[in-house]
């Protein structure tokens, strides 16, 4: 599963089978029929999209959206030949807003399918609202609590996510890590739900091959000085292993430089949210040769993955992509595939949901398709950061395809495990914990 | 047509609006219709111990929280009937607030809001990092209606139980603010030292308010955890203490309709312009800065000014 | 040595918090007003240096042109808002709420959404080596910054004619006005000083902490813990709050990472209940 340097093409997906001249002898003899067709005009079919458009998680909040546009203009707002109506709300990252949203989008504006979905808070009462009223949720957004698409109590059957599972990036980060020869690890980890699922899940597929995690710090949420932690770091391991998002992995990264850690050890960022491109940019040379996974980035030499980049950046000011908008991007395909697929028929929802979990096709962050729960099985990148063109930028230097949710585990294993990452935070740096059964 | 036969009459045009709004509106209006009456609650509790007593709480979100969390484990953890749930944790939010209040009452003024804003965040310091007890910031999903023998799952139903349980707090806390307990407050509010001189027990009186503000607050809390069927940190941060404060500011401390109004106002103006426009924050901002400008003594205190001048 | 360490950081921290504490304290202390707009106050004046540091090049003219344009702001809304609330703490709520909004949505439209970092001024770009760790020269330079400031204003208080007719003020406006001093410029002057600390505070935080959209809010947060433990009014409590504040988050966070969320809310509760108007506070 695992490759060396990223292939320049992964093959050519050929959606459309036919050759041009046939298609448009279809289209002429389909001219003939047209003003049937017309007199009855299709109503819109209408898109909820649920994001955070202001407060702390704005920036991912636009970028889903701008991916979620970029996709919907470029099939010119239709499915299947049906237009499409994109509505847009703001759930101020607050989750009773976001329920209260996503009743006005259902409730009041007839949204048939929502998208979208940030904040984990959010995502529980979301999915909530869309297992209890039956609405097909889309999870286009970094929502990326595990639980979501696992099975058990709050298995929704009308849930797919295009997006990522918490745990399929510290996967891939404790294999390579693993197979580039470290055995300890010194973990930081900001002590929220979102860190500790990460970091949790990392320390225990890293235990599993043989590693081990020697030192967890766990800094609050919001922390602005890393003083008490960095200098504490345990010298003695092989790598430091961050997870640190938002504002927070910015200052991680000038403290680390600060306070000495640069080039005393090997850095690997689990979900590249310090490395992250915003980032780069302000930091001088801190970042370099760093490394993270990720399902994504926006160096990915890929026909799909270029065009998608040239096209945002003319959108958006010569800025890159951050990954939430290949996400919003796919998670608007996959929609758009759904409903043409169904022919925009929404009376079966147990239809329109097989359809959603059918979808397959090559997108910017690579092959997308979905598993029996809706959860995306794509590719997972170990990135490393180095001057590219004067300027720092996360290289992809390994790729592993077709990573699932369970990932390195089968399902069966997975979940025979006896601790989660809810109660299983003191638990880190003891492998026989991690890896006893139920 | 006097003054008051006016006002009965615009009070009973307003209740029969109340009682036909499921007939009349959708059902996302219906369900933001609750959201107000739930909020006018939260509200016209902080006006009790803010406009009545006259002690700036920062904190109130403690009780709303609490109350919206106690029912959530209980029911989601415990396996307590919905009902009973619903029951005990009023009797929660009390309790916080019993305990609360001695530490409170040690500050006036600015000292008071400052512990009272401290009492909170600590209460939601304890909600976000106890993570095998609450879930952390991914919050308790799953919080069931209260089962009294029919069910509140529809919006229809839910509205007109949220409806009475509002309805008849309000007529409690009227009932409260105009008896000689409620006088008594309000001469507190006035002068401690004075009603000190008079004989009356003044740290008593404030902590009964305390009690019952924390109550009412409990009660607006869980119904809000029920009607969302979730509850999470944010219920008990200083944003939302800081809501309530502005909610009863808006509409006018010290006369408890003020409060309910500027509850309901401000929960459908944040739904309305956010829909219009991403900057609703700052449109926010600017009614806030003009309803200052206009209107110091909150919305019904113009009218209340108004009608004031009217009857001389 | 691990020990000196997290001291430097501790007070280094804690005379971040007492820039940003030192403004809303005096403002208090001689209006009564509860700023709740300090907080935008630094945001704004740090995105406004961060704006004339990239345009130019100059930390210094960051410095000073935030401090002066959020003093102007300051004064403004002082001058044609909060005095015609005199003593009404209700309204003044309301107002310094609204305002706080209006510049957190404006600071978000025009800086956008992401985390962004000041560069360190030039000389204090490097780290000293403390054994087998470092130090960042620039938050020694912090401390020396706010350990001036603190200096300046506690001259300013204690030795000047203003500064004496701020303390009657604050004592008495009644009086003080009888007595010919124009109490109304004064509380122009000193909101306007307050937000000009803030905006300053802003600047020098913004290669430490970053700005960021809620960075108004936490700041907010912050100060008011500062001011709880020092007490409102006092310049001493100010400084001896913040430090204490700081240190004890550093040590609690490294010694005591299970309760990272509470070392800072704990001491604030613990000393309340103690001595409810603060350590130096007037009751």
């Amino acid at each position: 599963m695992i490759e060396g340097p990223m292939p320049k093409n992964e093959g050519a997906w050929q959606p459309w089978p036919f050759s041009a001249q046939a298609v448009s002898a279809a289209a002429a003899a389909l001219l003939l029929v047209a003003p049937v067709s017309e007199a009855r005009a299709q109503e819109p079919i209408k898109i909820g999209v649920l994001l955070p458009l202001s407060g702390n998680f704005a920036v991912p909040g636009q970028q889903t959206l701008a991916g979620l546009k970029m996709y919907f203009d470029e099939v010119g707002n239709k499915a299947g030949g049906i237009p499409l109506e994109i509505l847009v709300e703001d759930t101020q990252t607050k989750p009773d807003v976001a329920v209260a949203k996503a009743r006005k989008l259902v409730e009041r504006d007839g949204a048939q399918v929502l998208t979208g979905v940030v904040g984990s808070g959010e995502s529980f009462a979301i999915n909530d609202y869309s297992r209890q009223n039956k609405v097909p949720l889309v999870i286009s957004g970094d929502a990326g609590q595990d639980e979501l698409t696992l099975p058990g109590p709050i298995a929704n059957p009308y849930l797919v996510r295009v997006t990522m599972s918490g745990r399929t990036a510290t996967a891939a980060a404790a294999d390579w890590a693993y197979k580039k020869g470290w055995r300890k690890a010194a973990m930081i980890g900001t002590d929220y739900a979102g860190g500790v699922d990460t970091n949790f899940e990392f320390a225990r597929a890293f235990c599993r091959l043989g590693g081990k995690v020697i030192q967890a710090q766990w800094p609050a949420f919001g922390t602005a000085d890393f003083g008490p932690y960095l200098p504490a770091v345990d010298r003695s391991a092989d790598a430091l292993f961050v997870f640190e998002p938002g504002a927070d992995g910015l200052r991680f990264l000038r403290q680390y430089v600060d306070f000495g850690l640069q080039g005393k050890m090997p850095v690997f960022d689990i979900w590249g949210t310090i490395v992250f491109e915003p980032n780069l940019t302000q930091t001088g040379d801190a970042a370099l040769g760093m490394y993270s996974s990720e399902f994504y980035t926006p160096l990915l030499k890929t026909p799909e993955n270029e065009r998608f980049v040239a096209e945002f950046r003319k959108r958006m000011n010569g800025e890159l992509p951050e990954h939430e908008a290949p996400n919003g991007y796919v998670g608007a395909h996959a929609i758009v595939d759904a409903i043409a697929a169904v022919k925009g028929d929404f009376s079966d929802k147990t239809k329109f949901m097989a359809a959603l979990k059918a979808v397959h096709f090559p997108s910017p962050k690579g092959e997308i398709k979905l598993d029996k729960y809706g959860m995306a099985i794509q590719s997972m990148f170990i990135r490393e950061v180095q001057k590219v063109d004067g300027s720092l930028g996360n290289v992809p230097i390994a790729t592993y395809r077709d990573v699932d949710q369970f990932w390195p585990f089968t399902e069966a294993e997975y979940e025979s495990y006896q601790l989660d990452y809810t109660h299983g935070k003191d638990a880190v740096t003891d492998c026989s914990k991690l890896l006893a059964k139920k | 047509m006097t003054f008051r036969a006016g006002v009965l009459v615009a009070t009973v045009l307003v209740l029969a609006l109340l009682l036909v709004l499921p007939e009349l509106l959708r059902p996302y209006y219906v369900g933001l219709a609750t959201r107000m009456l739930i909020f006018a609650l939260f509200a016209m509790s902080l006006d009790l111990i803010l406009g009545y007593t006259g002690l700036v709480s920062l904190g109130h979100a403690a009780y709303f929280g609490i109350a919206a969390y106690a029912i959530a484990l209980l029911v989601v953890r415990a396996g307590l009937p919905s009902g009973v749930a619903f029951v005990l944790a009023l009797a929660v939010a009390a309790l916080t607030g019993a305990l609360f209040a001695p530490f409170a009452l040690r500050g006036r003024g600015s000292s008071f809001l400052m512990i009272t804003f401290a009492l909170a965040q600590v209460l939601w310091s304890v909600a976000f990092g106890w993570r095998s007890l609450t879930n952390g910031d991914d919050g308790i999903p799953g919080v069931p209606r209260p089962d009294f023998g029919i069910s509140l799952d529809s919006t229809q139903s839910f509205y007109y139980f949220v409806l009475i349980v509002v309805g008849l707090a309000a007529l409690l806390l009227a009932a409260i603010v105009t008896s000689p307990f409620g006088r008594a407050l309000k001469g507190i509010r006035e002068s401690e030292s004075r009603m000190q001189a008079l004989g009356y027990d003044v740290w008593r009186h404030q902590f009964v308010a305390f009690v019952l503000a924390a109550s009412f607050a409990g009660l607006a809390g869980a119904l809000y955890a029920c009607f969302n069927h979730f509850v999470g940190p944010e219920y008990l941060f200083v944003i939302q203490s800081a809501e309530a404060l502005i909610m009863v500011i808006l509409g006018g401390a010290g006369t408890l309709l003020g409060p309910a109004i500027g509850a309901a106002l401000i929960v459908f103006l944040e739904d309305f312009v956010s829909s219009m426009t991403e900057h609703w924050v700052m449109v926010l901002g600017i009614i806030y800065v003009l309803v200052t400008l206009w209107a110091p003594r909150g919305l019904v205190g113009i009218v209340l000014d108004y009608c004031g001048r009217r009857l001389q | 040595m691990i020990w000196l360490i997290h001291i430097l950081n501790g007070v280094a921290y804690g005379m971040l918090l007492f820039l940003l504490a030192a403004g809303l304290s005096l403002i208090y202390g001689l209006m009564k007003i509860l700023n709740l707009t300090h907080g935008s106050f630094y945001l704004v004046g740090g995105y406004l240096g961060l704006t004339v540091v990239r345009a130019t090049g100059s930390f210094a003219l960051g410095l000073v042109v935030a401090a002066l344009a959020v003093a102007l702001v300051g004064a403004a809304i002082e001058r044609f808002f909060l005095r015609r609330f005199h003593l009404e703490e209700l309204p003044q709520a309301l107002l310094t709420f609204g305002f706080l909004f209006i510049f957190a949505d404006l600071s978000l439209w025009v800086w956008g959404g992401d985390a962004q970092m000041l560069a360190v001024p030039g000389p204090f770009a490097r780290s000293l080596s403390v054994g087998s760790f470092a130090y960042p020269v620039y938050r020694l330079f912090l401390i020396a910054v706010g350990l001036a400031i603190a200096t300046l204003l506690w001259w300013f208080q204690e030795h000047t004619r203003l500064g004496t007719m701020l303390r009657a003020g604050v004592d008495d406006a009644e009086i003080a006005r009888g007595l010919g001093i124009n109490v109304s410029f004064l509380f122009t002057l000193v909101f306007a000083l307050g937000a000009a600390l803030a905006a300053l505070g802003g600047v020098l935080a913004g290669p430490v902490l970053s700005l960021y959209p809620g960075a108004d809010l936490d700041t907010l947060i912050l100060a008011f813990v500062v001011v709880i433990v020092g007490g409102l009014g006092s310049l001493r409590g100010a400084l001896a709050g913040s430090l204490l504040v700081g240190i004890l988050d550093d040590f609690g966070k490294a010694f005591f990472p299970k309760f990272a969320l509470f070392t800072v809310f704990v001491p604030m509760a613990v000393i309340l209940v103690a001595r409810p108007s603060g350590l130096f506070g007037r009751r």
